[in-house]
């Protein structure tokens, strides 16, 4: 699988949740996986697995607030934590990457700032067009989130995209 | 009105109360309605079902 050009800031919640999932690896093709200290310490804490044997290279990066005033000021209007608002930080240094979150608060505040803002479930979606895995596979997956994962998500919406996909794919 | 028990951070209820101490607000109940109100306001179940519906696009025929 070859890289792609694009690098990712994560938040806590897709990696927690890929490794609950134990598909961590669909992060590999990434150029750079950068984690700010916040997200590091969260994800450390709740999951430390998740840092170790997954193959990502994570890049542990110093935590900084925002020096947009504009950013910073909705990090705070939308009480994002401090994992969140670095992440954020780390996108104002590098806006060409993808900032990976769960949180709408924090997705909405990124999509504000002109980021590339994407989830869990994009990720799994993409494997498939990255040939990462089967449609079979990722409809499997995704029908097991509600047993495996913490990820919470509408039961209808997740049907929704299970048949999205068996169209898609003819399966 | 609703009566909830429920179970919080020390360190983050202490700041709220800090926040009463201060005169911000009139108790942490106060607080309490604020933050749920505004968390609320942030995750709308039709902005939430968009969001992952534009994952779902991005991942069938995004180019990265």
């Amino acid at each position: 699988m070859a890289m792609i050009e694009s690098s990712i800031v994560c938040d806590s919640g897709p990696i927690i949740h890929l490794d609950e999932l134990n598909c961590l690896r669909l992060l590999r093709d990434f150029k750079a996986a950068f984690l700010p200290d916040a997200v590091w310490k969260e994800v450390s804490f709740h999951r430390s697995s998740a840092l170790e044997k997954s193959g990502v290279v994570f890049e542990r990066c110093a935590g900084k607030i925002p020096s947009d005033e504009q950013l910073l000021t909705m990090c705070r209007i939308y009480s994002l934590d401090a994992g969140e608002t670095e992440a954020l930080a780390l996108m104002e240094k590098s806006p060409q990457s993808i900032f990976l979150t769960d949180d709408a608060s924090a997705r909405l505040v990124g999509q504000q700032m002109g980021f590339r803002v994407h989830g869990t479930i994009g990720v799994l979606v993409r494997s498939l067009r990255r040939e990462q895995m089967k449609p079979e596979q990722v409809v499997d997956l995704l029908s097991q989130i509600p047993l495996k994962s913490s990820l919470y998500i509408k039961r209808s919406l997740l049907n929704e995209i299970v048949l999205r996909i068996r169209e898609e794919y003819h399966i | 009105m609703k009566t909830i028990q429920t179970k919080m951070p020390e360190e983050l209820y202490q700041k709220a109360m800090a926040l009463v101490k201060e005169g911000w607000f009139k108790d942490e109940e106060d607080i309490f309605l604020e933050a749920i109100r505004r968390f609320l306001d942030s995750h709308r179940p039709a902005l939430m079902e968009k969001f992952v519906l534009d994952d779902v696009e991005w991942g069938l025929h995004g180019d990265d």
